[in-house]
């Protein structure tokens, strides 16, 4: 992303979540999205396929009184 | 100096013998805890509070039990031993602060974290709870709002974090253990920076209920200690899933795996591999000196690099920023002014990160495990350096590491955060220079493994490569 897409994405997301960003904050914010915005660059280029899994496993939850003592 | 006075400066193992031989008293080692704590704090900056009402209670409780033949207190394993917690994990009667300004609001724990209650059902006495950098986000404990944590081997500089109060007193010789928290390095890189040991177990082996979350997918509770008997007879006595059920999702309810019996194996058979390419280039010389020196000892020839780190820290930083930010959403929106100014605007930088990249994240992340599986295929022990350089002064904004200049304050982590971000099981061990300050090396083993790292652990220390001495007695004499 370039530093102008960062600025008009940055600003959208922050007011669909109803995130005010003082002026204070802002140069920052910026800042650190840059940075994930490399991350997810260096993420970008690692090839995934349908079947790749994320790492996190949903566990079912039984009932407290089938639950493991 | 006193009996107790100088019992503190041992290890929590000898402690709890001279207690259970009725040597000392449980209340005198309290007590010289507590003095050494009202004598050095004002400097270390370790404690945010310290519970010595209720530590007292306990001493003489324990006292009494002993005096009086009750059952199992010959046996306790921590008797008398004085700890303390940082200050994310539960304490009765308190608020949980994790480091913040806006927890202090809340209304107070009503019962003690699972892990202070293992610990205290071993005879051991709490003794308070320690600063940390806000809700762990951070590699420095500079706490805005309680100042920062100071390094006792050299007070101008930081102690590491987030669990920084907990690696600062233990160096310091307040406790002689203590636990914190490792979401991405946060126990490794104080221990590594105080000269302390500490051990980040496997994702899942020890429970967390009663402590406040980061990242529910990457925390880890583990302990800190000046000796690796201590570390591993903690950790031992903290390890079992949950009794009366699953209250933490993360834990594995795997059967406890005692460690320390297999402590004293030695390295028969152990094959051991030094992590090069990204570990070698971003370590300054004193810590790829330590890990030469720690190589040395273990007779590691084998140099190998971990196969995906850089897609698996970038992974790490991008679910932390992202769930990080969500978890703190309605405060952020709010009061973000009452937010620590040294990560407030990564938090809100995090919490508006697109949702493709943290399910990309997470993908890569499981393939990231899959290829470090495969290494351990042919190696037991892999070494790396825990932090990429000794301890920095206090204030520092920028980080040089192979030609570049680096934000230090994410940065500490650089070498911790590919580890905790697939779960494995990391033991760092402090190894000093002729002169300066130390730096600590990772002794990362296969998940569930931490006996291997340990084992390790202790053969580094007998050999007196590994060392946690107390800091200078100027800080404050016990």
């Amino acid at each position: 992303m370039t530093p102008p897409q960062i600025e008009a994405y940055v600003d959208a997301a922050a007011a669909a979540l109803d995130l005010p960003l003082s002026a204070e904050h802002r140069p920052g914010v910026l800042q650190y999205f840059a940075l994930a915005a490399g991350f997810a660059a260096q993420l970008q280029a690692v090839p995934l396929h349908a079947h790749d899994d994320p790492a996190p496993v949903f566990m079912p939850v039984e009932p407290a009184a089938k639950a493991p003592a | 100096m006193s009996g107790a006075a100088e019992c503190l400066r041992g290890d929590a193992t000898a402690m709890a013998q001279a207690v259970r031989s009725r040597k000392i008293s449980a209340a005198a080692l309290v007590e010289a805890s507590l003095a050494h704590i009202a004598a050095s704090n004002g400097r270390v900056n370790a404690f945010t509070e310290v519970t010595a009402a209720r530590a007292r209670q306990r001493a003489a409780q324990l006292d009494q039990q002993l005096a009086g033949d009750a059952p199992g207190m010959a046996e306790s394993p921590l008797l008398g031993v004085p700890f303390a917690v940082k200050n994310l994990f539960d304490i009765e009667g308190l608020s949980t602060l994790a480091g913040s300004a806006i927890e202090r609001e809340r209304a107070p724990a009503a019962a003690d974290a699972l892990l202070v209650q293992r610990l205290e059902a071993a005879g051991a006495v709490l003794v308070g709870a320690l600063n940390m950098d806000e809700y762990a986000y951070g590699f420095t404990t500079e706490n805005s709002h309680a100042g920062p944590a100071r390094n006792p081997h050299d007070l101008t500089r930081i102690a590491g974090g987030s669990s920084g109060g907990s690696g600062a007193a233990v160096a310091a010789g307040q406790v002689p253990l203590a636990l914190g928290s490792d979401t991405n390095g946060s126990i490794r890189v104080p221990a590594s920076l105080c000269g302390v040991f500490g051990l980040k177990p496997t994702f899942g082996r020890l429970p967390r209920t009663g402590s406040y979350p980061f990242i529910s997918g990457l925390d880890h509770l583990g302990p800190f200690a000046r000796s690796v008997r201590d570390l591993a007879l903690s950790y031992d006595l903290m390890q079992g899933p949950e009794s009366g059920g699953r209250r933490d999702p993360g834990c594995a309810q795997r059967a406890a795996e005692p460690v320390l019996p297999s402590l004293a194996q030695g390295m028969d058979g152990l094959r051991v591999g030094v992590l090069g390419g990204y570990f070698q280039d971003h370590a300054q010389p004193e810590a790829r000196a330590a890990v030469q020196r720690v190589a040395q000892a273990l007779h590691a020839r084998d140099t190998v690099e971990l196969p995906m780190v850089e897609a698996g820290r970038a992974a790490a930083f991008l679910i932390t920023n992202a769930e990080g930010g969500a978890l703190h959403l309605d405060d952020l929106r709010h009061r973000a002014a009452d937010f620590e100014p040294l990560s407030r605007d990564r938090f809100l930088a995090g919490a508006l990160l697109p949702s493709a990249w943290i399910d990309r994240a997470q993908r890569v992340r499981r393939l990231y495990a899959q290829a470090v599986a495969g290494l351990f295929e042919h190696f037991d022990v892999l070494l790396a350096a825990a932090t990429p350089c000794a301890a920095t002064p206090i204030g520092t904004e920028w980080l040089e590491l192979n030609g570049k200049r680096l934000p230090l304050r994410p940065s500490m982590g650089l070498l911790t955060q590919p580890f905790s971000c697939i779960g494995l099981p990391v033991c760092a061990v402090p190894v000093w220079p002729d002169a300066g300050l130390p730096v600590g090396v990772q002794l990362v083993t296969a998940p569930w493994r931490e006996d291997l790292a340990l084992r390790a652990a202790a053969v580094l220390e007998a050999a007196g490569i590994a060392r946690a001495p107390l800091a200078s007695p100027t800080i404050g004499e016990p």
